[in-house]
């Protein structure tokens, strides 16, 4: 489901089509702002479907809140900030107006990780951890814009609160729509073969599969495995991957701790016995801030690195 | 009966008073937020017994949303005499294995919202308000929340939303007490003057004695009059009035335990519990005698 390195592509703008079009097929979604539109491309329906808009303001807490209050209304609401103020700001409003719900809420968390040029406050590190941890909660942090439409295509008819990582910008179309088809849970296989195991998510995927790409040149054996759904995901999916490699290499746009690395080693330790996990992301620390060029090469993320650090696991 | 009468009065005093006596009965069992319950019976049963309109398939057309979770208690004693819920259900409030809970999350029976973390109703109960207006139906929206609850910032946030969306379907009451959880709220953080605030935000804001009936009705009128902006009330109540033996005995009381322990002494529930059996029965001779 990996498009070749040839087919695939840049999208410029990705969430403004994406918004717009889920919109325009889905008069009863409401999308939302906490005064931040134009900074996730969302464009489109602020201007031409202005009745399906709501901007809340710089007011993250309170978007949430009317946000579940216009679910409460017969509406799909989605709300969007930055990760940092959705997942920090409004934790217990997520929690408790939408966490609690039968309704569905959904809460897009954008430049999340070390996707944002300005360090700490606008860098969501923790935010897959935190959400992870809400009972019944579904966390999502698509690859592409492929998987990212798909996602949040399905998310409008899951009850609940749903918590989505977004993409602004230029964002890639790395996943063959044809072939890609996102359902709650499933782990997608990139690349197949034995010897180590790459398990990723979200901004992390493509750096695997760039990372990958050297590697299928070196020859070095290895398999991808993309995980979009960190929560409820498929465990069995999970361990039979695991189970099939010696060595497993978990890499996310996050702290190690409590996101998809921590998702991993929960899940192969209550079987026990399985390979050793090695976690990569941020370790515990702050990112800075500067280009995700500039900081993946000091976390040793960007992919000349990132290939040495997956082959030296072996070692 | 449309006109502000003697007689309509007189009824929701009768009800304001079942409500207490509800309140009074699960309190008494293992201990409950009582002298809030008790002072917002008038609000209560002026908003379930004669604001809201009935939707004929026996709740309401118009929605309630209690931000304040420690006073959900006027809910149940309302829903008990709307036979919602029986009182051999609510005497079990705060048991271990009780389906009642103090501060009942969303979906239980006559609860739009998870109430328990202060602040977030207004949110949502503004975003009601707007989903109802977009959906163009008339329903009209009440929220209720409480003076220490001011403090959250988030109310402010949903106060400015509201206003800039002229929500005028939109109502909130303040059940302004002067009670926080561990003082008066203007020794530990003074929100006053709160009427004048609200009219800062943007609101058309009135305050009135919250235990007189005829003004929470005449607030309720004038509320739809407004046009273009939200509705404030700012219901100044006094901890449990309209039982005067607690009245008179407790100054103070965010919490009244099962054996009567408040925060620094002890009720003897029994006295205003036969005081409010007395006013009922006192209440029901007045009303029948009238024509």
């Amino acid at each position: 489901m990996l498009l070749d390195r040839d087919n695939r592509e840049m999208v410029s703008s990705a969430f403004d089509d994406i918004s717009f079009d889920l919109c325009k097929r889905r008069r009863e979604v409401i999308m939302m702002s906490a005064d931040l539109s134009q900074y996730v491309d969302l464009f489109k329906v602020t201007k031409d479907l202005p009745d399906q808009y709501v901007d809340a303001g710089m007011a993250e807490q309170n978007q949430v809140g009317i946000a579940a209050g216009l679910a409460k209304a017969g509406f799909v609401p989605i709300t969007s900030t930055f990760a940092s103020y959705a997942s920090r700001r409004a934790f217990d409003q997520m929690v408790i107006c939408m966490g609690t719900s039968k309704n569905t809420g959904i809460c897009l968390g954008f430049t999340p990780g070390i996707s944002s040029p300005a360090p700490i406050h606008h860098q969501a590190t923790e935010d897959l951890g935190m959400t992870r941890a809400i009972a019944h909660a579904t966390v999502i942090d698509p690859m592409d814009v492929t998987d990212f439409a798909q996602a949040l295509d399905a998310a409008c008819d899951r009850p609940g609160l749903i918590y989505m990582r977004g993409h602004r910008g230029t964002t890639p179309k790395w996943l063959d729509p044809d072939r890609f088809k996102f359902e709650f849970g499933k782990t997608y296989p990139l690349r197949t073969g034995s010897g180590v195991g790459v398990i990723s998510c979200g901004h992390a995927s493509q750096w695997a599969v760039e990372a990958s790409d050297i590697l299928v040149d070196e020859g070095f054996d290895h398999s991808l495995l993309h995980v979009p759904t960190l929560k409820p995901v498929n465990e069995n999916e999970i361990i039979d991957y695991c189970f099939a490699h010696d060595q497993i290499v978990t890499v996310e746009n996050h702290q190690i701790s409590t996101g998809l690395g921590g998702l991993v080693a929960e899940i192969v330790t209550s079987v026990g016995g399985g390979p050793r996990i090695t976690r990569i992301g941020l370790p515990n620390t702050w990112a800075p801030g500067g280009s995700i060029k500039h900081i993946r090469s000091v976390f040793g993320l960007d992919a000349a690195s990132l290939a040495e650090r997956i082959k030296g696991v072996t070692q | 009966m449309t006109s502000n009468s003697e007689k309509r009065i007189k009824t929701l005093e009768l009800w304001a008073a079942k409500m207490r006596r509800n309140v009074v009965d699960v309190c008494m069992q293992r201990g409950g937020y009582a002298g809030q319950g008790v002072a917002l019976s008038d609000f209560g049963a002026c908003l379930y017994f004669d604001e809201m309109r009935p939707d004929g398939k026996g709740w309401y057309h118009d929605r309630f949303v209690n931000s304040n979770g420690h006073d959900t208690i006027i809910n149940f004693a309302a829903m008990a005499e709307m036979g919602i819920y029986t009182m051999e259900e609510l005497r079990t409030m705060g048991a271990d294995g009780s389906p009642i809970d103090q501060s009942p999350i969303e979906g239980a029976r006559g609860f739009e919202i998870t109430s328990g973390s202060l602040g977030t109703g207004v949110s949502q109960a503004a975003g009601i308000a707007l989903g109802e207006r977009k959906r163009g139906t008339d329903k009209r929206i009440y929220c209720l929340l409480s003076d220490g609850e001011l403090h959250e910032g988030s109310v402010w946030e949903a106060f400015m939303f509201a206003a800039h969306h002229k929500l005028s379907n939109f109502m909130i009451v303040i059940d302004n007490n002067d009670l926080g959880a561990t003082g008066k709220t203007s020794d530990v953080l003074a929100v006053e003057p709160v009427k004048e605030k609200l009219e800062a935000f943007g609101f058309h804001a009135r305050q009135i004695n919250g235990n007189s009936i005829p003004e929470i009705l005449d607030a309720f009128a004038e509320a739809k009059t407004i046009k273009d902006k939200p509705y404030g009330l700012v219901a100044d109540t006094k901890i449990f009035a309209g039982i005067k033996v607690y009245r008179d005995a407790i100054p103070f009381a965010h919490f009244v335990g099962a054996n009567g322990r408040w925060d620094t002494g002890y009720l003897e529930w029994k006295p205003g519990w036969q005081e409010i059996q007395d006013t009922i029965r006192k209440l029901e001779v007045e009303l029948a005698a009238m024509p």
